[in-house]
C-alpha cells in the first residue's frame, strides 16, 4: 500500500531524492570510525525501535501518533493504537504562513490526550519526513525529551510485517495547557542573514538536492517553484537529508552520523540552522541534529521559499542560473 | 470466481463453446497471476487490490450489463424499472457500507475535514453543466465511459470510439477548466451531508430517498411478470444468463466499499483524464496552470510519473475481466465499426469526457462514489445526467438521429 508511490509530487519529490542519495550509503559505512551503536530503546533514546514499540502498545501514557504526506494511509491501516495528525491543517495555520498557534496545538494535544507526562512516539511514510517535522513542531511547545520517532517508521513497520489496524483510538482529552511557542528551536530570517553576512558565527545547513542547492532548479522535479531566485544561502553546507538514513528507513548509527556532516564542517561546535524549500524536509534533518546527535540546532522553515523571494539579500549561485527574459 | 469458469465440463461441450470458456479461463488465470505477481513487488499490494476490484467491477457489470443508458432507457421506453432499481440497490448497500468506514475514519465529522480521498466535490452550476454534458454524451454515444469500458470487452464498435472521444474530450474539458473554475467552481460549496447531518442522520437520510425513489418506480411501474428460469443450472446463472440488475447492484456496492477501504473510492476517469493531461501537456495543448484542479477530491487527473498507476490496473482489470466474462457467455460479439458508430462514438464521448473531467468524474466516480459518500455533488450529478440523457434522447429520437 505504501508503495504505489510516484502518484504525488512531494511523495515523488522525496523518493527521487532518496533513491539518489542512497548509493552512497555503503561507502560511507566503510569509511566510518568504529561503529558506535545509536543510543536506542533507551529511556533517553530520542528513537524506538518497530520491535520495541510492538512490546509496548499497550503502556499506559503512550501516544502514537503517524504523521503521513499521503492522506488515506493511515485510514487504511496503521500502527494499532495511532492516532493520526494531518500535516497541512493540524500542525499549521491554514491562512497565514505559521506553525500551529498555541491555541490550536492545545486543542490539538487534549484531543491526543497528551500531557506533559506522556510519551509521544511519531511515525510516518517517507522515512518519518513529516513526523519529524511534527517533533519539531511538538519541540517548541515544550514537548522534547518525551517525543520519539520510531526508526525506520512505517516502512519498516510494513516491511517486517507487523499488524496494522484499521480502528481509530479513542482516548479520554487530556489537560494541556495553552502556552507559547518557545522560538529557541526555530531560526528566523534574520538569524538567517546574519550568517549570510558574516555577521554572526553560525553553520548552515541545506538539506536540498545537490541540484537545488547550485542553483541548477529552484524545486526538485514535479513542485511547483516558489522561488523567483535560485541558489542557495552564502555560507552553508549541502548534505541532502536522505543521507540520513539507511535503506530501511532506519537513521544509520550515531558515528556514522556525525562522521557525515562532519565531513561538510559541521560538529557540534558552532550552532547549526537548518534549512531546504519550505522547511519540512529541512526538520528531519534538525531532529538528526538536535535531537540524535545533540547539537544546538534550530530549523529554518522560511527556508529557500523566504529567503529565495526576499530582496537585497546575498545570494549563490554556482550554476550561473540568472535570472533574465528569454 | 472466474476460475470455476473452467469448471464447466468442456467434453460436454460444442468445440465453438470450449475454445471460448477456455480462452476465459485463460484470461481469468493470467488477471490472478497478474495479480500475484504484482503482490510480489516492493509495495506492491495496493496494485495487485487495484487489478482484483477492477477484475471484479468488470466481471459484475457484464453479468448484470451495469449500464446506466440502458437501465435507463428500459424504464423510459418500455416501463420496466428494474434496473432503475438495481442502481438503486447499488447506491443503499454502498452508502451503507461506506458510512461505516467513514465513520471509524473520521470519528467527528462536524469538523472541517473530508473523510481522506472520499469523492465529495464542489456543487454548482458547473457541476450541473458537466451532468448534462455527460448524460448527452451517454444518449449518443449509447453508453457511460465505465459501460463503455465493459463493452470494450464484449467487441462493442462503438467503445473505441467512445473511448478515443473522451480523451478528446478531458483535453477540451482542461482547455475550459480555468474560466469555469474562475467563475463557478473556486467558490462553490462542498457539500457533505454527515458534516451537517451526523453519519446516521445521512445514512437515514440518503436510504429514505432511495426507498422513496423505487416506492414510485414500483407504484407507477409494475414489474413484469418473472419469465420462466432458462435453465435452473447454476452455472448456466452465473456465467451465461444475465444476472438481475439488484444482484449487480449489490455486487458494485459491495465492491464500491470494500475497494474504498482497501485502495480508493470507485472511479473509472482518473486514469483516461490523467493520461489524457499527459498527452495534451506534452502536445502543449494544455493551459499553463489549472487553477486549484489538483486541490478538489474526485477522480485525480494529477500527471502519471509511473507507468503503472492503481486506478489504470483497475481500469485494464476491467475491461479483461469483462472480455472474459462476456466471452464465456457467448456474448462477445466484435463487429466492424461501420460509420455511424465512429460519428457517434467520437461524438459522444467527445461530451463524455468533457462532462467527466468538468464534473471531476464520471457516473461511476462522481455518481456512484460521490452519492456513496455522502456528497450532494453526487446527487446534483445524478440528476443533471438524466436530464442531459433524457432531453438527447428524445430530441435526437424526433430529429431521426438516435435510435
Amino acid at each position: 500500500m505504501h508503495g504505489s508511490p510516484f502518484r504525488r509530487p512531494a511523495l515523488a519529490c522525496a523518493a527521487l531524492a532518496a533513491a539518489w542519495l542512497l548509493p552512497a550509503a555503503p561507502a560511507l559505512a566503510n569509511a566510518g570510525a568504529a561503529p558506535a551503536p545509536a543510543v536506542r530503546d533507551e529511556a533517553k533514546s530520542p528513537l524506538v525501535s518497530t520491535e520495541w514499540l510492538e512490546k509496548n502498545l499497550a503502556a499506559p501514557k503512550l501516544r502514537i501518533v503517524e504523521v503521513s504526506v499521503d492522506p488515506g494511509i493511515y485510514e487504511r491501516g496503521h500502527i494499532p493504537g495511532a492516532h493520526t495528525v494531518a500535516w497541512h491543517t493540524d500542525l499549521v495555520e491554514t491562512v497565514s504562513r505559521d506553525i500551529a498557534g498555541p491555541e490550536k496545538f492545545a486543542a490539538l494535544a487534549r484531543r491526543l490526550g497528551i500531557d506533559r507526562d506522556s510519551t509521544v512516539v511519531l511515525y510516518g511514510d517517507n522515512n518519518n519526513w513529516f513526523a519529524a517535522w511534527g517533533a519539531w513542531v511538538f519541540a517548541q511547545y515544550g514537548l522534547v525529551e518525551n517525543v520519539k520517532l520510531l526508526d525506520g517508521g512505517r516502512k519498516k513497520w510494513e516491511a517486517e510485517k507487523r499488524p496494522l489496524d484499521t480502528t481509530t483510538p479513542e482516548v479520554a482529552a487530556s489537560t494541556f495547557p495553552v502556552t507559547p511557542a518557545a522560538g529557541t528551536l526555530r531560526a528566523r530570517f534574520a538569524d538567517v542573514l546574519a550568517v549570510a553576512r558574516k555577521e554572526k558565527d553560525e553553520r548552515i545547513l541545506d538539506i536540498r538536492s545537490p541540484d537545488e542547492f547550485s542553483g541548477k532548479v529552484i524545486a526538485p522535479a514535479g513542485v511547483q517553484e516558489l522561488a523567483v531566485r535560485a541558489g542557495h544561502i552564502p555560507g552553508s553546507v549541502n548534505v541532502p537529508w536522505g543521507r540520513a538514513v539507511n535503506p530501511d528507513g532506519t537513521l544509520k548509527p550515531v558515528a556514522e552520523l556525525r562522521k557525515l556532516y562532519a565531513e561538510a564542517g559541521i560538529d557540534g561546535s558552532k550552532p547549526v540552522i537548518t534549512s531546504c524549500r519550505i522547511g519540512e524536509r529541512s526538520s528531519h534533518s534538525w531532529f538528526v541534529l538536535s535531537r540524535v546527535l545533540g547539537y544546538d540546532a534550530r530549523n529554518y522553515d522560511g527556508s529557500w521559499t523566504e529567503y529565495g523571494n526576499a530582496v537585497g539579500v546575498p545570494v549563490v549561485n554556482l550554476a550561473g542560473t540568472v535570472w533574465g527574459g528569454k | 470466481m472466474k476460475a470455476s469458469a473452467a469448471a464447466v465440463p468442456a467434453a460436454a461441450l460444442p468445440a465453438g463453446t470450449a475454445l471460448r470458456v477456455g480462452l476465459a479461463a485463460a484470461l481469468a488465470a493470467g488477471l490472478a497471476g497478474g495479480a500475484w505477481h504484482l503482490s510480489g513487488e516492493a509495495g506492491g499490494g495496493r496494485l495487485a487490490l487495484s487489478l482484483v476490484f477492477g477484475a471484479l467491477f468488470g466481471f459484475v457489470l457484464q453479468r448484470s450489463r451495469f449500464c446506466f443508458l440502458c437501465l435507463w432507457r428500459d424504464l423510459l421506453d418500455h416501463g420496466d424499472p428494474r434496473g432503475a432499481l438495481g442502481v438503486l440497490a447499488a447506491l443503499a448497500a454502498g452508502l451503507a457500507g461506506t458510512t461505516v468506514l467513514f465513520g471509524a475514519w473520521l470519528p467527528d465529522p462536524s469538523g472541517t475535514r473530508l473523510p481522506p480521498g472520499a469523492h465529495i466535490g464542489p456543487v454548482g452550476p458547473v457541476l450541473a453543466l458537466a451532468g448534462l454534458a455527460f448524460g448527452a454524451g451517454m444518449a449518443v454515444s449509447g453508453s457511460c465511459i465505465g459501460a463503455h469500458l465493459y463493452r470494450l470487452g464484449e467487441g462493442s464498435p462503438t467503445a473505441p470510439f467512445a473511448l478515443l472521444g473522451a480523451a478528446l474530450g478531458f483535453g477540451l474539458g482542461f482547455a475550459t477548466w480555468n474560466p469555469l473554475y474562475l467563475a463557478g467552481v473556486a467558490e462553490a460549496p462542498v457539500a457533505w451531508l454527515p458534516r451537517h447531518l451526523g453519519y446516521g442522520g445521512a445514512l437515514v437520510a440518503g436510504l429514505a430517498v432511495l426507498g422513496a425513489i423505487a416506492l414510485w418506480l414500483l407504484r407507477r411501474r409494475p414489474l413484469p411478470a418473472a419469465p420462466a428460469p432458462a435453465s435452473r443450472d447454476p452455472l448456466h446463472a452465473v456465467f451465461v444468463a444475465r444476472w438481475p440488475a439488484w444482484l449487480g447492484g449489490l455486487a458494485v456496492g459491495a465492491i464500491a466499499t470494500l475497494a474504498t477501504l482497501r485502495v480508493a473510492p470507485l472511479g473509472v476517469t482518473a486514469e483516461i483524464g490523467g493520461r489524457s493531461r499527459q498527452a495534451a501537456a506534452s502536445l502543449g495543448l494544455l493551459p499553463e496552470r489549472l487553477e486549484g484542479l489538483d486541490g478538489l477530491r474526485g477522480c485525480a487527473t494529477a500527471l502519471r510519473e509511473g507507468l503503472v498507476t492503481p486506478n489504470g490496473l483497475f481500469v485494464g482489470g476491467l475491461v479483461l475481466a469483462s472480455l472474459a466474462a462476456a466471452l464465456a457467455a457467448g456474448q462477445f460479439r466484435p463487429a466492424r465499426p461501420r460509420r455511424g458508430h465512429v460519428l457517434r462514438g467520437l461524438s459522444g464521448g467527445i461530451l463524455l469526457g468533457w462532462g467527466a473531467m468538468t464534473g471531476l468524474g464520471c457516473s461511476i466516480g462522481t455518481l456512484l462514489s460521490g452519492i456513496m459518500a455522502g456528497a450532494v455533488s453526487g446527487w446534483v450529478f445524478a440528476a443533471a445526467m438524466l436530464v442531459g440523457a433524457t432531453v438527447t434522447l428524445r430530441l435526437g429520437r424526433r430529429l431521426g438521429w438516435l435510435a
